[in-house]
């Protein structure tokens, strides 16, 4: 569960490019929700979930999982219950390292890091399994560093090391969006599977309106630092991409022109 | 060039080959460029000196690497929680090593250690060629192999990604910072542990004594790359070593063939530099022949 209560961000406070990139966003999330977000750019998602897994400090407001206060806890901290995957495959493993090593360190996740070996031949054969489950033949290459797997499969394997310890939530910021597109739709599904079969509570930014309404079961529309719609259940099983695009043009188009009344 | 003189390069290279295994440490595995090591090196140098003058020469090599240590954590700290620039952090702690430096020796330039007892007095029953080559080898033996352990922990591998990847080890709960001072202190201790031998080996101590002490490391870790390439964690310590060994021994021919001892630093730039560039200038040369052929 995840509520988000006020939370605002500004940029370049004082200055002359002072942007409220969150205005006082309040947001509350079952355990188990799959929420998209779309929004045009710098429409404040990415912001949002950087909030949320404490890249950026928040100025005000408080964020609650599963009964913690992260409103203000070190980045590295809330990593304990955090899942996350950035848009650029190249962020999220250490490429001079093997992929049992990445996945070692993602399996220690929130545990002390002492000085047991970094990879225990029991959790050789967890790896072996979970990678077979990508179907992209990565089990039989656990020796080979990362820096020379492709784009799709250092995403695909992100994702299992976000979640081989089941995070409290899962943050996917457009993590597909730098892949082709066959392979965008393959770790897509995977994403999918995983986050199903463990009914793990994930946020998933996309520009990609058809995955925005395929995938999880709410989507949130962001426009200036504020969520401007929220859509699920039945109003959102009968949403057509077409509406969707409507609505969240009508919406971006209001702020726009309150902003030019002012 | 005599026996000994070959002998005696080994084994200064295989005393160099423990701090550029530290410089390996910070300069490759956390990708951080440390300047702190001029002056942890003279460090090691002046804590072991003069516990040898006072007659306790393992306390003070024991001393010395935690002293090294030490300095690594103040520079990992202005690097980390205080925000300053890597390079100016190194600096900064080096240049105030050399006052501390100035005072352990006693507020005296150099100390002699002629005639006392040193970590090799006690290794007397081996014969008396080979006590230094012994004692500094299997010194060198047990630092790399406990290194290369620890980097294979749970605590080490977070280390190495560290250097490798810090969004993704802030992703996967590490606390980054606190790894790279710890890196920084592992780093330092080994350059200071090289200088407390070297001090020991020499008999000497001198407080300007590790001028230069970065590019001597890097000119070891850039001359092993040239043989043996980057690769595993193992072959680059092995390419470390025999860098290092292979370093000194360049020295020494130099040396033999009438280069004065003032130019060796002249010598060992000139080498990294050629070493960097070599590649470069291989492949332009290359794509030019591919693109006129």
């Amino acid at each position: 569960m995840l509520d988000l209560t006020n939370v605002s961000i500004t940029f370049h406070k004082n200055t002359v490019n002072e942007r409220k990139a969150l205005d006082q966003v309040s947001l509350h999330l079952d355990s188990g929700d799959f929420v998209t977000v779309i929004g045009s750019n710098g429409a404040g998602k990415s912001t949002l979930l950087n909030a949320i897994s404490g890249s950026y400090e928040i100025d005000k407001g408080k964020i609650v999982l599963d009964d913690k206060d992260l409103s203000y806890l070190k980045e590295f901290k809330r990593a304990k219950y955090i899942g996350r995957l950035f848009q650029d495959p190249l962020k999220g493993t250490a490429p001079n390292m093997t992929i049992e090593e990445n996945l070692g360190l993602a399996y220690s996740r929130g545990r002390r890091r002492g000085l047991s070996m970094g990879i225990k031949k029991a959790d050789e054969k967890l790896f072996r399994e979970k990678l077979s489950q990508l179907g992209l033949g990565l089990e039989d290459r656990m020796k080979t560093k990362v820096g020379l797997l492709s784009g799709g499969q250092r995403q695909a394997l992100t994702l299992m090391m976000a979640t081989i310890v089941t995070p409290s939530l899962l943050l996917l910021d457009e993590h597909t969006a730098a892949l082709d597109p066959k392979t965008a739709a393959q770790v897509m599904n995977i994403t999918d599977e995983i986050v199903k079969e463990n009914n793990i509570t994930t946020m998933m930014i996309t520009h990609n309106i058809e995955n925005a309404l395929e995938y999880g079961n709410k989507t949130i529309v962001m426009s200036q630092g504020k969520i401007v719609l929220e859509l699920s259940g039945e109003r959102r099983k009968n949403m057509t991409m077409e509406q969707l695009m409507e609505l969240y043009s009508n919406t971006a188009h209001e702020t726009f022109s309150d902003k030019m009344l002012l | 060039m005599s026996m000994t003189v070959i002998q005696g390069a080994f084994e200064l290279g295989l005393i160099f080959a423990i701090m550029s295994v530290g410089i390996f440490v910070s300069f490759r595995i956390l990708n951080i460029p440390d300047l702190t090591i001029d002056g942890s090196y003279t460090l090691g140098c002046a804590v072991s000196a003069i516990f040898a003058v006072n007659g306790k020469p393992v306390l003070g090599v024991i001393c010395a690497l935690l002293a090294g240590a030490l300095a690594g954590c103040v520079t990992g700290l202005l690097q980390t929680k205080l925000k300053v620039q890597a390079i100016l952090a190194g600096i900064l702690t080096m240049t105030g090593l050399y006052s501390i430096n100035l005072h352990i020796m006693g507020d005296k330039p150099n100390l002699s250690l002629f005639g006392m007892d040193t970590i090799f007095s006690y290794f007397s029953f081996l014969p008396e060629k080979l006590v230094y080559l012994v004692v500094v080898a299997a010194i060198l033996l047990v630092v790399v192999v406990i290194l290369y352990l620890f980097l294979k922990t749970q605590m080490g591998m977070s280390l190495r990604a560290t250097g490798d990847n810090e969004d993704m080890v802030k992703a996967s709960s590490i606390n980054s910072d606190a790894m790279k001072i710890l890196g920084l202190a592992i780093a330092n201790s080994l350059v200071s542990l090289a200088g407390a031998i070297i001090a020991q080996y020499q008999s000497f101590s001198d407080v300007s004594g590790g001028i230069g002490m970065m590019v001597v490391g890097l000119a070891s870790i850039i001359v092993g790359e040239t043989l043996f390439g980057r690769r595993s964690l193992l072959i680059g310590f092995i390419s470390v070593i025999v860098g290092a060994i292979l370093y000194r021994f360049i020295l020494t021919i130099a040396i033999w063939i009438g280069l004065p001892a003032s130019d060796l630093k002249l010598l060992s730039t000139v080498l990294v530099i050629l070493a960097i560039i070599v590649p470069v200038v291989k492949d332009a040369i290359m794509k030019r022949r591919e693109r006129n052929a």
